[in-house]
């Protein structure tokens, strides 16, 4: 990045702005809206509360240029084998060509299909005959985040004859054992959604779960009409004892961060049936295109990536809020804290030197009217400079006078907050001086539905990627994630001996105390 | 008498030709499809034609002293139609019997539409019991705050009245609240015994005991007291879910009703989760024989028929079916059509003959109590059948005589 002639063209003018105050970008200039903002038929995103300007913008878009992002997008959907250092492709793009999809593709839908028919029809039985009533999905990261993030915001278009979903992803089974209180195992399927199907986390869930069953099913050919497997790896599965016609596949070319496009979105498919699944699908392809085809200028993914890096490498800024207005995107920020720092949040170039330049911010995020209650006093008054995204919707629960009304509060706030962050207020009296200066983006869908949320998280995807390509790094792999798994199978097995040679006086001292305490309860 | 029978469904064409035997000169205002699936009532029908008592029409007859209402419950709208038509023209002395089951309070509607006195007469007899039902009714029930069609009513019902007086008086609100609560009850008495048919599968009791034990109390009495594979018919249910939005919006909240349906549809599945434990969860190599589809014998009728319940659990788990019905029509095949995946149509064979239809099969479910099925010849079952499994959804057997007979015996709550 930092060799590139737009990154030195850049460095001086941030410079420059840097002592500017974002309001006053404003100021006289009436025109300031329509230069920096990007409307579609879906989506309009309005960057113009950031401090850039058009000499900066064009840079920016030169910076992509000269990152052979173009090059990258055809390899991205090319299903080139871009993850590297796994030697694998990244092809979540082709989970959701619809009109085009790849024969394996296809043939996974056709088999989701028949189970979400079965279940929609309440033929899906378990031990005793009776047809399922409730699916927990067992996941952990990416098989669980996604669907959970999705079929939160989308439920108010739940079918009314689709079964209660419920997500179960902690491996201390607090969370399991609390719902298996009040399921009834004759009527509950769990989905066990493991990539692998060896993480430790899903499987030790699994059979607590499938001990549950045992204890009620007469055999173990009835207690494994219980489970659903969804994976790369059907022989796992099988070895698990997942039934084939139960067993969904996907493919080691998805990574896991994005896999609720494929068939670890069946919880998803449970609760929209395959036309919800489908449209969900559609939103993000119609983002891929956008992506693929439209010029940077008017590209909102790469211009949303374009705007954090001048954020992060140029303003120095260090970290990323995610606001969105409306509370059924309650996962959302939990789902971008996967897709993005798990993506980017690395340190190593594709070409195996370490970078010399920040990548990913830290990134947090609430849903917008609780988040005011919590964290906007920093925004507004602390010590540290944030970019924010906003996200708001069009439309209002309903028509009635009471929902317009709310729907116009919501609006207001969220209107009012950026621009708050923006314009701050002077006040002789510190306590109630707001210095603004904070920059956002605003991102305004018409509504919330499966297609919508599909472009919205489409749209991410791909600032991930259009950042990751700046920085020169892979985005697709997570080894970071490794040394603490491996580590806690040394310590499990210090804890299973009762022994801390070896351990650092931490860990043992930790360990010892807990020995300490279980010996005298 | 004159009167005009308005409907087309089994309980007008009984009205009409029991009132035409007994000398009355009827119009009906409907046609004869269903006459076919009410034992007698063919024959019924064709003598009072003959006998030109009666006459099918699509226009009333102005003059009638009576007009009958015996429309579909869910054809109110009809019915108000009718009621605006009469309000004019008509005999001015006639009065509006409604023997439809309508939603409550439609009586005021129609008695204010057609300006003329009204009665609601609810039609308590079951189908396949339809003509006894109307000759020698438990009650007759009058909803009426009209004295003069009161009177006038008695004389037309004193034939269906002679052995000892079964006239109840009422409003006309008590009147279309004791159909619905006569339902109600019956539809409650069916799935508690289903209930506890499960509960005595548990304990090793037998549910049949149990009836006898319980029946013999004068204050339960022996009626519908019998465990099975849950009830049917389409008016039944329609009522009990009405029955149930009345009581929701009375203010009660506790869902004894929604309880008693959802027991209801689950007892339909009945034999299917017998099937399915005893072959372990494993039915997609099995051939099943299913005598009986009516919800109820010495009928045609399949509208909610436990029996495709059964069918369809059955189908999705890849089993064949072989199935026979006395009385199967093409009420059936049209639900097939419209109701199975092409694939689906493929794996039923429907046999003409009831033991045909046990040839080569893993298992017979019985889910009408229709006659011929009472007695069958067990040696050609076991001699048929690759596995001599019976599910006796109605419980017509002797379970120890056919444990003994080399038969696996699956009765209902025993």
């Amino acid at each position: 990045m930092i060799e590139t002639q737009a990154f030195s063209k850049l460095k001086p003018l941030a410079e420059s702005i840097k002592q500017i105050h974002l309001k006053s970008l404003f100021t006289g200039d009436v025109n300031r809206f329509e230069q920096f903002h990007v409307q579609t038929e879906h989506l309009l995103y309005d960057f113009s509360k950031q401090k850039i300007n058009s000499e900066v913008l064009h840079e920016l878009l030169n910076l992509a240029t000269e990152s052979d992002l173009q090059p990258w997008i055809e390899k991205l959907f090319s299903g080139e084998k871009i993850n590297q250092t796994e030697d694998r492709a990244a092809w979540h793009t082709a989970l959701r060509d619809i009109n085009n999809p790849l024969t394996e593709v296809a043939q996974q839908w056709r088999k989701m299909e028949h189970i979400v028919d079965l279940m929609h029809s309440h033929q899906l039985r378990g031990f005793s005959g009776n047809a399922i009533t409730d699916v927990v999905n067992i996941g952990v990261g990416g098989s669980d985040l996604g669907p959970l993030m999705v079929t939160y915001a989308l439920e108010s278009d739940k079918l009314s004859i689709a079964p209660e979903i419920h997500f179960v992803s902690t491996l201390d089974a607090r969370q399991l054992q609390r719902l298996l209180k009040k399921l009834n195992p004759s009527t509950t399927l769990f989905i066990i959604a493991s990539k692998s199907f060896t993480t430790i986390d899903t499987l030790s869930l699994a059979e607590t779960a499938k001990e549950w069953i045992e204890e009620a099913s007469p055999s173990n050919e009835s207690t494994l009409r219980h489970f659903i497997g969804i994976s790369t790896n059907p022989t796992k599965m099988t070895e698990w004892g997942i039934l084939p016609q139960l067993q969904l596949e996907f493919w080691d070319w998805v990574g896991g961060r994005y896999s609720l496009w494929s068939s670890i979105g069946l919880s998803i498919a449970f609760k929209l049936g395959m036309r919800g699944y489908k449209d969900l699908l559609a939103g993000a392809h119609a983002m891929d295109i956008h992506f693929k085809t439209m010029p940077f200028a008017e590209n909102i993914p790469v211009l949303l990536g374009l705007v954090g890096i001048w954020n992060t490498n140029f303003l120095d800024l260090k970290a990323q809020a995610i606001l969105p207005y409306d509370s059924r995107l309650k996962y959302f920020a939990s789902y971008l804290e996967q897709l993005e720092m798990e993506s980017n949040g690395k340190s190593t170039r594709r070409d195996g030197t370490a970078t010399t330049y920040r990548t990913c911010p830290v990134l947090w995020g609430e849903v917008g009217p609780n988040a005011q209650h919590a964290f906007y006093q920093l925004l507004h008054q602390g010590t540290e400079r944030i970019m924010s995204d906003f996200i708001l919707f069009t439309q209002g629960q309903s028509n009635s006078e009471r929902a317009k009304f709310h729907q116009n509060l919501n609006i207001a706030n969220c209107l009012a907050q950026s621009r708050a962050l923006m314009v701050g207020k002077s006040s002789k009296d510190l306590n109630k001086n707001y210095p603004g200066d904070q920059v956002s983006n605003t991102l305004l869908l018409n509504q919330l539905d499966a297609f919508h949320l599909g472009l919205l998280v489409a749209l991410y995807e791909h600032k991930v990627f259009v950042q990751s390509v700046v920085w020169k790094i892979n985005p697709f792999d997570q080894w970071g994630v490794e040394l603490g798994k491996k580590l806690a199978m040394d310590i499990l097995a210090h804890i299973e001996t009762h022994t801390t040679e070896k351990l650092d006086t931490s860990t043992a001292g930790i360990l010892n105390t807990i020995w300490k305490q279980n010996n005298e309860n | 008498m004159k009167i005009n029978v308005f409907g087309s469904n089994i309980s007008a064409l009984v009205c009409a030709g029991c009132l035409a035997e007994t000398g009355n000169q009827v119009t009906l205002i409907g046609n004869r499809d269903k006459e076919r699936s009410e034992p007698g009532l063919l024959k019924l029908l064709d003598t009072q034609l003959d006998a030109g008592r009666l006459e099918l029409s699509t226009g009333y007859d102005i003059d009638a002293d009576y007009q009958i209402i015996s429309l579909e419950p869910g054809n109110c709208s009809e019915a108000k139609l009718i009621a605006r038509s009469l309000a004019a023209g008509t005999n001015p002395s006639t009065c509006l019997i409604i023997r439809s089951n309508f939603t409550m309070g439609t009586f005021k509607t129609i008695t204010e539409l057609s300006q003329k006195p009204c009665i609601v007469n609810p039609d308590f007899a079951s189908e396949g019991r339809a003509i006894i039902g109307f000759m020698r009714p438990d009650r007759i029930i009058i909803g009426s705050h009209a004295p003069e069609a009161i009177k006038s009513f008695k004389r037309l019902f004193a034939p269906f009245n002679r052995n000892h007086n079964v006239i109840i008086e009422m409003s006309p609100e008590s009147a279309e609240l004791t159909k619905y609560a006569t339902n109600a009850m019956l539809a409650t008495r069916i799935s508690l015994m289903n209930e506890l048919a499960q509960a005595a599968e548990h304990l090793g009791a037998d549910i049949e005991e149990v009836r006898q034990g319980l029946g013999s109390d004068q204050r339960i009495g022996q009626a519908y007291l019998y465990a099975g594979t849950g009830f049917g018919g389409a008016d039944f249910e329609i009522d009990l879910s009405r029955i149930q939005k009345i009581i929701h919006d009375s203010g009660s909240d506790e869902g004894l009703l929604k309880a008693v349906s959802l027991i209801n549809e689950q007892q339909k599945e009945v034999l299917f989760r017998k099937i399915w434990q005893h072959y372990n969860c494993q039915l997609d190599d099995k051939t099943v024989a299913i005598w009986g589809i009516s919800y109820k014998p010495n009928s045609n009728s399949i509208e909610g028929a436990p029996s495709l319940a059964l069918i369809k659990a059955l189908l999705n788990q890849g089993c064949r079916l072989k199935i026979f019905d006395p009385m199967l029509e093409t009420n059936f095949t049209m639900w097939m059509r419209e109701t199975l995946p092409l694939e689906q149509q493929k794996r039923i064979e429907i046999c003409a003959d009831m033991y045909e239809a046990t040839e080569q099969t893993d298992a017979l479910c019985v889910m009408t109590e229709w006659q011929s099925f009472y007695s069958p010849n067990f040696e050609t079952l076991k001699t048929n059948m690759r596995t001599p499994i019976i599910l006796d959804g109605r419980n017509l057997y002797d379970k120890l005589w056919l444990a003994e007979n080399q038969f696996t015996y699956y009765g209902i709550g025993r």
